[in-house]
């Protein structure tokens, strides 16, 4: 029973040892730094450390509400890659309304509620519409509607926006989205980012309802085998709908911390790429794109992993960002071969105890 | 399929008067990049794969190839396909060995694989090259797109080669009836003996290829190339093939419906900024509307002619 339990953590097991190694190795590279520099008779810098790194995480936390999303999409099988698009289009929406309520002479706080609540509500929509397409359209894959949404998306936000770029200057909603970004709460000593507290507060609602609650056994059903999920009894068509849409609110929750983070304008073409940024979380995180497996816990530390390798990679050794990319991207292949690799070898080593034990079966007779 | 295209074109025609002549050089040459890339991924679709990478497979062949030209190791414009061609040809090689042998799936490859392409292209401490710029080129190369023959550019004939020889290779070769084999039923095709794994590779091989060399064609007609310069490019590719009636799931195809995709959609693109004053934001936004409407358009004349066939069979 126990051992059972294990290997169905085992692969938040590999990414945790994944995170060890590469803290022990940025910890020591720190360390070695810093003893030079002392040398040299400079100050110690010690960039890399725990109270530092948590300091610092708001920055690769844009994408992981988006990853979150993400999760739900691909633990059924299914892909969502209007995402990016989408949050730029919800941004845009809250801004345009804040805009207009405030020349309406409505009151800023009043305004400001609203346009948070349209941002949200646009980003649900976007994925309403994203999940009635898919659901209504079976013939064409997941992936081929959400890249015409994407399209879609992109062209309403160069609509929405008039082709310039959307400034929140000194304006209160700026203000207060910023904090929302950047505000730091002091724990024992940490300074975390408040961002953190979003994060694992919406991680463990999706944790619970993906491994604790009906729906969420069914999604993975969905994911096994939708034919099998549709025979015994579950609405697909509606759990993916409702999926659809939170995977869209998700996007437009990450879309909010964006338009707090330092750079607060909004561009059409604003956060593109980031669909494949959550796409790769995600996955690392151990959802595969097949769908029917995964756990909310691989994600949060795989958020952990991009952060810790970003900062590594960038800060201590001083690498460029695209060595950061092409870490990226080997972890990513490399985290969907190695399993299956595992897997083929570990079938390869039976076979042949199977043929040998066979063999001698034969002998003996 | 090709009935939405003429409407479309006959639509545009009226509205903007004389359209046609000014612009169908301006057409087949803005669709080049498009159909070439779409001939590849055809093949990779045909066999049940995806391969999202081809933009930035396109980004760093043409920047090798054009740090190649800087150094003075290719002179000739054919050189410089032909190095395109291979690079795109190895990474396709690499892509299609993990999908098939290594058994991931091919979104997830192909996503690693946008990533490293994307991330090798500046690391000028490996490759020397940050971006290729216009003094990087030879002048021979800068001129190529220029050059006409019997007044259609040069890129434009080689396009129709890339496309009819694809064509000719899916439909009559052995080896190109392989892919709809793979591509409709894996297990069946490997009972009858077809090698799956092989031509999974190939396939990923020729998308590979044609997209470093439609990496080239476009450093031929913009002159530099920089990271990221293409990003977007895959989703268009993938679109065409869409609009073109390929099917995703594999097995699915024709090298036709891909070329009616491609020009569709280089219409679109050249012809919205003529009906509308305020070009960029309104050619974005009906560029997104028209791919999906498109799209579901496509769906619904299926479903519309399966229907028919249905009630024939009825009636019967």
């Amino acid at each position: 029973m126990k051992k059972g339990k294990i290997r169905d953590f085992a692969w938040e097991l590999i990414l945790l040892a994944l995170l060890l190694i590469l803290w022990i190795v940025f910890e020591w590279k720190d360390t070695v730094r810093d003893a030079v520099l002392v040398a040299l008779g400079r100050k110690a810098k010690n960039v890399f450390s725990f109270s530092k790194m948590v300091s610092g995480m708001q920055v690769y936390m844009l994408y992981s509400f988006m990853a979150l999303g993400m999760a739900l999409i691909l633990g059924m099988g299914d892909i969502d890659i209007s995402v990016g698009a989408s949050a730029t289009l919800s941004a845009a929406v809250m801004g345009v309304l804040y805009r207009t309520l405030l020349s309406c002479g409505m009151n800023p706080g009043l305004a400001f509620a609203f346009a948070i609540c349209a941002c949200l509500v646009t980003g649900a929509l976007c994925g309403l519409f994203n999940g009635y397409l898919i659901t209504r359209f079976r013939e064409l894959f997941p992936m081929i509607v959400t890249l015409g949404t994407m399209l879609f998306y992109r062209g309403l936000c160069y609509l929405v926006l008039g082709g310039n770029t959307l400034r929140f200057e000194d304006d209160a909603t700026w203000a207060q989205l910023k904090a929302l970004y950047n505000n730091k709460v002091l724990i024992g000593g940490l300074n975390v980012p408040t961002i953190i507290f979003w994060f694992l507060g919406f991680a463990v609602v999706f944790y619970v309802f993906l491994h604790k609650s009906t729906a969420g056994r069914r999604l993975f059903a969905i994911g096994e085998n939708r034919v099998a999920a549709r025979y015994s009894g579950i609405r697909v068509d509606r759990l993916e709908l409702a999926m659809f849409v939170v995977c869209g609110f998700m996007a437009a929750v990450s879309s909010l911390f964006y338009v707090g983070s330092a750079s607060a304008t909004v561009r059409a073409d604003a956060m593109t790429g980031y669909e494949m940024y959550a796409i790769a979380v995600a996955v690392l995180g151990g959802f595969s794109t097949g769908g029917g497996k995964g756990n909310i816990l691989g994600v949060v530390l795989s958020v952990v992993l991009f952060g810790v390798l970003k900062k590594g990679l960038g800060t201590l050794f001083g690498f460029p960002d695209s060595v950061i990319n092409l870490a990226v991207g080997i972890v990513l292949i490399l985290s969907s071969l190695l399993p299956n690799l595992c897997e083929m070898l570990a079938a390869k080593i039976r076979m042949d105890r199977q043929k040998k034990s066979g063999k001698e079966g034969a002998e003996n007779d | 399929m090709f009935l939405i295209l003429i409407l479309f074109l006959a639509g545009v025609s009226l509205r903007v008067p004389g359209y046609l002549d000014n612009n169908s050089v301006n057409i087949l040459k803005n669709c080049s990049l498009n159909l070439v890339m779409g001939a590849g991924m055809l093949c990779v679709l045909l066999v049940g794969s995806i391969d999202i990478s081809v933009a930035a497979v396109m980004e760093l062949s043409a920047a090798i190839a054009g740090v190649l030209m800087r150094d003075g190791h290719i002179q000739s414009i054919g050189m410089m396909f032909v190095v395109g061609t291979l690079v795109g040809a190895v990474i396709g090689c690499v892509t299609g060995l993990l999908t098939s042998y290594g058994k991931v799936l091919p979104i997830i490859v192909t996503l690693g694989m946008m990533y490293v392409c994307r991330a090798l292209i500046p690391m000028d401490f490996i490759l020397g090259m940050n971006k290729i710029a216009r003094v990087d080129l030879t002048d021979a190369f800068k001129d190529f797109i220029l050059v006409r023959f019997l007044g259609i550019p040069v890129i434009a004939y080689i396009t129709v080669a890339v496309v009819l020889l694809f064509g000719i290779f899916l439909k009559y070769t052995r080896i190109g009836r392989r892919f709809y084999a793979v591509g409709s039923n894996p297990e069946a095709a490997r009972m009858r003996g077809v090698p799956v794994n092989g031509t999974k590779i190939l396939a990923h091989i020729l998308c590979g290829a044609t997209a470093g060399m439609a990496g080239i064609m476009r450093l031929a007609e913009y002159n530099a190339i920089e990271k990221g310069a293409c990003s977007g490019m895959e989703m268009f590719v993938i679109a065409a093939c869409v609009l073109g009636g390929v099917s995703v799931m594999g097995g699915y195809g024709k090298m036709i419906g891909v070329v009616i995709g491609a020009i569709l959609i280089a219409t679109i693109d050249s012809a919205i900024p003529q009906l509308f004053i305020n070009a960029t934001m309104m050619s974005e936004f009906f560029k997104g509307i028209l791919i999906l409407a498109a799209i579901l358009l496509n769906v619904f004349l299926r479903r519309w002619a399966e229907k028919r066939r249905k009630m024939r069979g009825n009636a019967r």
